[in-house]
């Protein structure tokens, strides 16, 4: 039941990111702006991290020590990528 | 750089649909005729290729991700185990591939679209290995209904599995592919886990495996967003009715025909380093 729990948040997640961020790029590309196809990249590219996050989140509070610590070290992965990437800008 | 003419956003857009059909299609994700077509065909730098990939890479598995954790396919506690080994190797591949000229990009890319053809190949007379029954699943493990029955398997051989995440993590991060050509059957044949699980976890974990290398290619500027936002935008209508039409057409007969194709295009890629 838990494991439901979780995949309904998956996929509350996976389908919001994906939502938002191709509106912003479809009203990129038609209208022509540099700032929203920037943002709906950017929000597409943040998508999988959320999910991380969230997935982090939910089996920390549940006390999943050993799948919190393991998607923890995941979501660690993904977020030395952001901060190597800001070290390059 | 984000202006983009309309009509080659329409070419991209469409370019998008097309790989992304044929890549759901098969089961290889759509990077696997992209990053080809674009370079060789539209004349766009290797890397910004390879950035267009990742990003619709993550904008089609995150939609068939939402709708295969409806079916219940995804094992999200293998998905996490192995994600530890893809993550790792798709920052390391997003790093390395600053440190390689365009010509070896090139010879590595080409390189790995010949292997992948001949495994398909190999693979194509194959039957799936069909998990156990009735063992306890254990920490990893799960169940999975076909039709009116549930079967039960267990992960076996996990530092397997992992390793062979690591290289589909690097090559991931290095040429914007998702690598599930390697996992999905490693975590078959190897690891026990059935067929349609693997492939839906495998695709689960190609999104974060993206996310792992695409910050460092969007802050080294190798992202054209005209590009990149056209593409996801075609990729997703496109991979979609491929997963869709994936369980209405035999496919095996294309995937042979696909095989050739990716020797080909793998060869014309490694003869473009020259």
């Amino acid at each position: 039941v838990t494991e439901d729990v979780l995949e309904e948040r998956i996929e509350a997640a996976l389908k919001m990111g994906l939502a938002l961020s191709t509106t912003l790029l479809l009203y990129g590309l038609v209208v022509g702006g540099g700032g929203p196809l920037r943002a709906g990249l950017l929000l597409l590219m943040a998508t999988p991290v959320v999910r991380v996050i969230v997935v982090t989140a939910f089996l920390l509070l549940r006390r999943d020590w050993l799948f919190g610590l393991i998607s923890l070290f995941v979501l660690g992965v993904l977020l030395s990528g952001v901060v190597v990437a800001l070290g390059l800008r | 750089m984000a202006h983009v003419p309309a009509q080659q956003v329409l070419l991209y857009v469409a370019t998008g649909a097309a790989t992304g059909l044929l890549g759901a299609m098969l089961g290889l994700g759509g990077g696997v005729f992209l990053v080809p077509l674009l370079t060789l065909a539209f004349g766009i730098p290797i890397r910004a290729a390879v950035a267009a990939s990742l990003i619709s890479v993550i904008a089609t598995t995150s939609a068939s991700s939402a709708v295969n954790l409806d079916r219940g396919l995804i094992n999200m506690r293998l998905a996490m185990a192995l994600e530890v080994a893809t993550t790792v190797g798709g920052l390391g591949g997003g790093l390395a591939a600053a440190l390689f000229t365009t010509a070896q990009l090139f010879l590595i890319f080409g390189s790995t679209l010949a292997v992948m053809g001949i495994v398909m190949v190999l693979r194509s007379g194959r039957r799936n290995v069909i998990a156990d029954l009735g063992v306890a699943p254990g920490r990893l493990g799960g169940h999975v209904q076909e039709g009116a029955l549930t079967f039960v398997y267990r992960v076996r051989r996990l530092p397997v599995g992992l390793a062979a995440s690591l290289v589909a993590g690097a090559i991931s991060g290095l040429l914007g592919l998702g690598g599930g050509i390697i996992k999905v059957p490693v975590m078959n044949a190897f690891c026990g886990i059935p067929i349609r699980v693997a492939a839906a976890t495998s695709a689960f974990m190609i999104g974060v495996t993206a996310a792992a290398s695409v910050f460092v290619y969007y802050a080294r500027g190798d992202m054209i967003l005209g590009l990149c936002g056209a593409v996801a935008v075609g990729a997703l209508p496109g991979s979609l009715l491929g997963a869709h039409l994936s369980h209405k057409v035999d496919v095996k007969a294309l995937k042979i025909l696909l095989a050739a194709v990716l020797i080909v295009v793998g060869a014309r890629m490694a003869l473009e380093a020259r």
